[in-house]
């Protein structure tokens, strides 16, 4: 069938590629230093409770979702909410769902080119030789702010260019050849190169002394809200949630493909990743291999320093110090290719389906746009335009879409009947279908009710402690100044030309959506190119 | 600062749990025939 929809082939393949998308940095430097400044051990405890009443949930919700788009030949949210309301306003609703990828992936390719240089740096030995001359710090600063060359080209947009070509060929395949394939090849490695830093790690002298840090608890830390919020931020952010991936992902699923199990599964594998390798690599070996350090100095140095200085630092001082680093940026190399494809494809995903385009024309398209987004980062690092980025994309967008998709499965798709099981509604229907273990009961008033006020409420603190600060700019000196591009300007101008940029983005994103309904090219959506099967209420 | 009782029983229950549900989950996923579509 021409330009039919892709299906994964197996169902280990789906489970990965979610895992995949995942599992990144977050996993390996954003939750030890959650973890070790929120009460240690005890933090866990926060930590597992919002995994259980919010993360597994929330995911399971975007699962069915995403089967649902899929029925309909759509992937992702203005599909979904299209076939859900019925109503010509949802698929502009349902523009929330494209923004954070769209917004995280004009920086996050950036990044991952920063790991993909320094993998190249450590097995050159470059980096070795720059520990040793202890210029880590300069080495890492003057490699993103340009000033380190090739030729006359700095390094950092030649590493940018690789990196962009290697995402693209990658999804060019496919969700099947492309995807599907990297994440069965990329997660393994990822996980076995984690388990020998961990064996190497705990083998250390002295280690125990890093450990307690990271898991000694502290259980007066347990009554302040703040960690509570911590954890469910946590969690929140290194399972996916609320961008829109997951949705696209399940909407590839073949018909009566099961979605609890695989669900739980991506989850646990992710889990494994966070708590059992980034729980034990981080925080130990920093706390006894960097003299004079604790653990307020190390959260200090943020994700960025703690993953681009400290760890080549303390990685250097130990014997083979430059395979171990090796082994560090290629974990991480794994972890940042499989999240960016996921990034990626749901706009790929849009195009293909709502817009009707080739997938040469809708890889293109995307990477057209999201090379000039990724300009902004580089050249605009420095004045915080990642920061800026960030804040929407990678922060506000997702918790407020994934606060919207669970009080849309609870109080509307749950309310819906299913047309095929009359003692069924609709929501819970869709999530059973060829179940390979069926949702527990106990669970129904945990996504009925629990998760939806549970993020509410994550939402509404979470704007009222932090998230006001930023929308506001409060946080920012009126005097500070930055420069973009040889112009010297304040930095809250440079931060709202950035905001506006944003808003022109989501202006015309939302005509493309008018656009692809109007022509009545995203009407019926695109074919599968197995044989429909009637799924509970299709 | 010392690895208390606390903190190693922390560090292995929650090892112990993740592992578990891996376990659980992926003997489940592998031993789960794909049906024929």
């Amino acid at each position: 069938m021409k330009n039919s929809r892709d299906n994964w082939s197996s169902k280990i393949g789906v489970i990965l590629a979610v895992a995949g998308s995942a599992v990144g940095l977050g996993n390996f430097l954003r939750f030890p230093v959650q973890a070790a400044t929120n009460g240690g051990g005890a933090f866990i405890i926060p930590y597992l409770i919002a995994f259980i009443l919010l993360g597994i949930p929330l995911s399971w919700m975007e699962w069915t979702f995403g089967r649902y788009a899929g029925m309909h030949g759509h992937g992702t949210a203005p599909g979904a909410f299209h076939q859900i309301f019925k109503k010509p306003w949802a698929k502009y609703l349902g523009s929330l769902g494209l923004l954070p990828p769209l917004f995280i992936s004009f920086y996050y390719i950036f990044v991952q080119s920063w790991i993909l240089a320094f993998t190249y740096y450590s097995i050159t030995g470059k980096l070795m030789e720059v520990v040793k001359a202890d210029k880590i710090t300069e080495f890492f600063n003057d490699y993103i702010m340009l000033n380190t060359k090739i030729g006359p080209i700095p390094a950092a947009i030649i590493f940018f260019l690789i990196t962009f070509a290697c995402n693209t060929a990658l999804l060019s395949f496919g969700v099947r050849k492309g995807i599907e394939r990297a994440n069965k090849i990329a997660m393994p490695i990822l996980l076995i190169m984690g388990i020998i830093l961990v064996i190497r790690v705990l083998t250390i002298d002295g280690i125990g002394e890093g450990l307690a840090y990271m898991w000694n608890p502290d259980f007066s830390e347990l009554t302040n809200p703040q960690v509570w919020l911590a954890a469910a931020g946590q969690v929140f952010f290194t399972m996916s949630l609320g961008m829109g991936i997951i949705l696209c992902y399940a909407s590839y699923l073949k018909p009566k493909e099961d979605i609890v199990l695989s669900s739980l599964t991506a989850g646990a594998t992710n889990g494994f990743a966070e708590i059992i390798l980034g729980g034990t690599i981080v925080i130990p070996i920093a706390i006894i291999m960097m003299s004079n350090s604790n653990i307020e100095e190390i959260a200090k140095l943020g994700t960025f320093g703690l993953g681009f200085q400290a760890m080549p630092h303390v990685f250097g001082q130990l014997p083979l110090g430059n395979i171990i680093q090796t082994l560090w940026f290629g974990m991480l190399f794994f972890a940042g290719l499989t999240s960016a494809v996921s990034i990626i494809q749901p706009l790929v995903s849009f195009c293909e389906d709502d817009l009707a385009f080739s997938r040469p024309k809708a890889i293109s398209t995307i990477s057209l746009i999201t090379f000039i987004g990724g300009f902004i980062s580089i050249f605009g690092l420095a004045a915080g335009a990642v920061d800026e980025l960030d804040f929407w994309g990678g922060s506000f967008l997702l918790v407020l879409l994934g606060t919207i998709q669970a009080f849309i499965f609870a109080f509307v798709l749950a309310r819906q009947k299913s047309e095929t099981n009359p003692n069924e509604n609709k929501a819970f229907a869709l999530l059973n279908e060829g179940a390979a273990i069926k949702l527990p009961r106990f669970f129904r008033p945990i996504i009925l009710y629990v998760c939806p006020t549970y993020l509410a409420v994550l939402l509404v603190s979470w704007l009222a402690t932090s998230g006001i600060d930023v929308l506001l700019l409060t946080n920012v000196k009126p005097d500070e100044m930055v420069t973009f591009l040889g112009f010297e300007l304040s930095k809250i101008t440079f931060t709202w030309g950035i905001r506006i940029f944003l808003i022109v983005i989501t202006i015309l994103l939302n005509l493309a959506i008018a656009f692809a309904w109007n022509s009545k090219k995203a009407k019926n959506g695109r074919k599968s190119k197995i044989k429909k099967v009637e799924i509970g209420n299709a | 600062m010392e690895f208390s009782n606390s903190g190693i029983l922390f560090m292995i229950g929650t090892w112990a749990a993740i592992l578990l549900l891996n376990t659980f989950c992926f003997f489940k996923v592998l031993t789960k025939k794909e049906e024929k579509k």
